[in-house]
């Protein structure tokens, strides 16, 4: 027997369109391919920045610091522990007997204190350090990098479990109604009055948080905007032909709450994606600043904030901390600002 | 109207389980959690009689750190003191009892009760609360009304441009960033470095004083109205262009009038609705004070109090400040609905 030939309808026409109309938008596109391109790059810090050699030629015989520890004995130096790469590449150019090192495009790690004896830190930015140094010396451009990278992971880690916990809990509200709904609704206003930034804080100045630990108290709070925008759709759509249809079909709740239901109310979930990325970031860049985020010497901007407010004449702590917050945030407001229009666009008709 | 007078005194009814539901998870989280202020205590005492044993001894037999008896009467007697003694629902039902009586406890650090100290807070939120509210309704609404009027023009690309600039700046951050370049630290001396006032402004003259005010207020003021001048001025701009395309608009538009009087005598009344709404957060003003800003520009007022308390675990402020705010908030949010009611005949609740 052969089946009909059946020409599927294609149901993402919509979205392509969409994603279409977003890629018109210059502003929030090439944010958009700004932010990717860079939070990629920032994956590879570890071998753009650090004070690790990348490789090592000595004696004829090529070592790859970056991957491995090597005792300094191993080249030549006189040190206890691991060998000062940066010294190395100096020695080795001076001494010019074929042995040389390269080193990363800039050599500083961000854990390492550059304490130099001239001065005490937190120093000036200069051409070795071109943010400066922090209250330990350790080089600020590079743990600006590192903590775009760590804010970044936190924001998106973040945001897909509250979306994940609040898109499920909404739909469920959404679509049985009811009791659940009264009492669910009942339980989420008094859970949305608890000044949650508070609690955070009351939470982080008892357990020691750690980077888990951190999304998972903010996520308790953070899901419950979702959950109303993820109810109203699923209450409008669940009234529709084509869901009764798929219950008449037999679908079973499940099928027709993610197949069916879920595809149709995505709306305000991608447009709201940005926003909350932008509200993840600042709360984490806050509660590091106050000093109840990641723990050191974790690489933070809002920790480099809270130095600089302490050392008031060390205005590159807080400067450059803030303006790699605001211009990481602000593209993401493009983004934010574009998928709106590319995916809910709202026509105002002026009469004259 | 009767339905509605209903549908309030449901809302006020409904402020007593969300106020239960607030306190009662706080209170659990602070006397569960260990480290709490009688642990604290204790500690500090056993560090004090191991240091003054350690002298007497002079660092011979060194009985060791902690396993310094503290005698069974003094730790019942702290107990008591911090209220361990009975079971915690005990303690929470007794405390919601005291706060019901209008008494909220005392603090530990202070030595006084709460509310006194509470209380003493007040002017600074009240200052900074009215002033920048004040602020940023005549920056934002004015500015809404201008971008909605010449949508898509390069002014308003432009002005959006910076909207959403505010939007990305925290209004602590931007404080910092001010402070930090004008507060004389680096760069430029304009501004003081934080505080609320200068150290002996009492003894001022009247002039002085409201120019030292003044100066103290610039900064932190600032770094408040940016915290809603986004929103604010979206929710203007949006709220106009939306009337502007309703039918009466037509209407007014097709009889002939002319354009300024239909967009500011018909369209912008309405428009202004969602605005005014908002009215209700002025409530707020009495608790204007995020402990960033605060901390930020070192100014001691109600946020600051709120945040300290947690670090000295002073808990019955900690307590009495949620217990004040969470009266307010929710005080806001009823408040600002009776508002959409009475501005807007539109609005039937029930």
């Amino acid at each position: 027997m052969t089946k009909p030939e059946i020409t599927e309808y294609k149901s993402e026409s919509l979205m392509v369109k969409r994603i279409r109309k977003f890629r018109t938008i210059k502003r929030g596109y090439y944010s958009f391919i700004i932010i990717i391109f860079f939070y990629a790059l920032s994956f590879l810090s570890p071998i753009l920045m650090n004070y690790k050699a990348l490789v090592i030629s000595y004696n004829d015989k090529l070592y790859f610091p970056v991957f491995k520890y090597y005792p300094s004995q191993t080249f030549g130096q006189d040190r206890y522990g691991e060998a000062d790469y940066r010294t190395l590449k100096q020695q080795y150019k001076f001494a010019g007997d074929g042995n040389w090192v390269i080193m990363p495009i800039y050599p500083y790690g961000p854990y390492e204190s550059l304490t130099d004896p001239s001065s005490e830190p937190p120093n000036e930015p200069s051409l070795k350090h071109w943010f400066g140094t922090d209250d330990r010396g350790r080089d600020v451009f590079v743990r600006l990098a590192y903590g775009f990278n760590i804010s970044l992971s936190f924001a998106l880690i973040y945001v897909t479990i509250v979306f994940i916990v609040g898109i499920s809990i909404g739909a469920a509200l959404g679509y049985y109604g009811g009791k659940l709904d009264m009492y669910a609704q009942r339980f989420i206003e008094i859970w949305a009055a608890i000044p949650f930034l508070y609690t955070v804080i009351i939470i982080s100045s008892i357990l020691r948080p750690n980077f888990g630990l951190l999304i998972f108290v903010l996520s308790l709070f953070g899901w419950i905007g979702m959950t109303y925008f993820i109810r109203g759709e699923f209450y409008r759509e669940k009234a529709k032909d084509y869901v009764h249809a798929a219950i008449a079909m037999g679908a079973s709740d499940l099928v027709v709450i993610f197949k069916h239901i879920l595809p149709n109310s995505l709306v305000p979930v991608i447009t709201f994606g940005p926003f909350a990325i932008v509200g993840a970031i600042s709360a984490l860049v806050a509660l590091d600043y106050l000093g109840f985020g990641l723990p050191p010497p974790t690489a933070s901007w809002g920790e480099l904030v809270g130095q600089g407010m302490s050392n008031i004449f060390s205005w590159w702590l807080v400067v450059f901390p803030l303006l790699a917050m605001v211009v990481t945030l602000l593209m993401v407001v493009f983004i934010g600002e574009a998928v709106r229009q590319a995916f809910d666009p709202k026509e105002f008709s002026r009469l004259r | 109207m009767g339905g509605m007078t209903n549908y309030f005194i449901r809302r006020i009814l409904l402020m007593i389980p969300t106020f239960l539901g607030i306190t009662i998870v706080f209170f659990f989280i602070l006397q569960i959690v260990p480290g709490g202020p009688l642990e604290q205590e204790l500690m500090k005492l056993r560090m004090g009689a191991a240091e003054m044993g350690g002298e007497g001894a002079g660092g011979g037999a060194g009985s060791g750190f902690g396993d310094v008896a503290i005698p069974e009467e003094a730790l019942e007697e702290m107990k008591k003191f911090y209220g361990m003694d009975k079971p915690i629902h005990i303690r929470y039902i007794t405390w919601l009892w005291n706060v019901v009586h209008l008494d909220l406890g005392n603090s530990y650090v202070y030595s006084e009760p709460v509310w006194d100290t509470i209380k003493t807070r007040f002017p600074i939120s009240i200052y900074y609360g009215l002033f920048g509210f004040i602020l940023s309704y005549s920056l934002c609404v004015p500015l809404g009304v201008f971008k909605a009027i010449k949508h898509g023009s390069k002014f308003d690309t432009t002005s959006s441009l910076l909207v959403l600039t505010g939007y990305s700046i925290p209004g602590w951050a931007l404080g910092a960033v001010l402070l930090v370049l004008l507060g004389g630290g680096s760069f430029w001396s304009v501004f003081p470095l934080g505080e609320f006032r200068s150290e002996g402004w009492e003894d001022l003259a009247i002039g002085a004083k409201i120019l030292d005010q003044f100066y103290h207020s610039v900064l932190p003021l600032v770094a408040y109205t940016i915290g809603s001048f986004a929103v604010l001025t979206v929710l203007m701009k949006n709220s106009l262009l939306e009337n502007m395309g309703q039918d009466y608009v037509r209407t007014a538009f097709a009889k002939g009038l002319p354009e300024k009087r239909v967009i500011f005598i018909h369209a912008l009344r309405n428009s202004l609705i969602p605005i005014a709404t908002n009215i209700g957060q002025l409530i707020g003003i009495f608790l204007a004070g995020s402990y960033l800003i605060e901390k930020t520009f070192n100014i001691d007022g109600l946020g600051m109090l709120g945040f300290t308390s947690i670090l000295t675990r002073d808990y019955p402020v900690t307590m009495g400040f949620l217990v004040i705010a969470g009266i307010i908030k929710l005080l806001g949010n009823i408040i600002s609905d009776m508002t959409y009611a009475a501005v807007d005949p539109r609005i039937r609740f029930k």
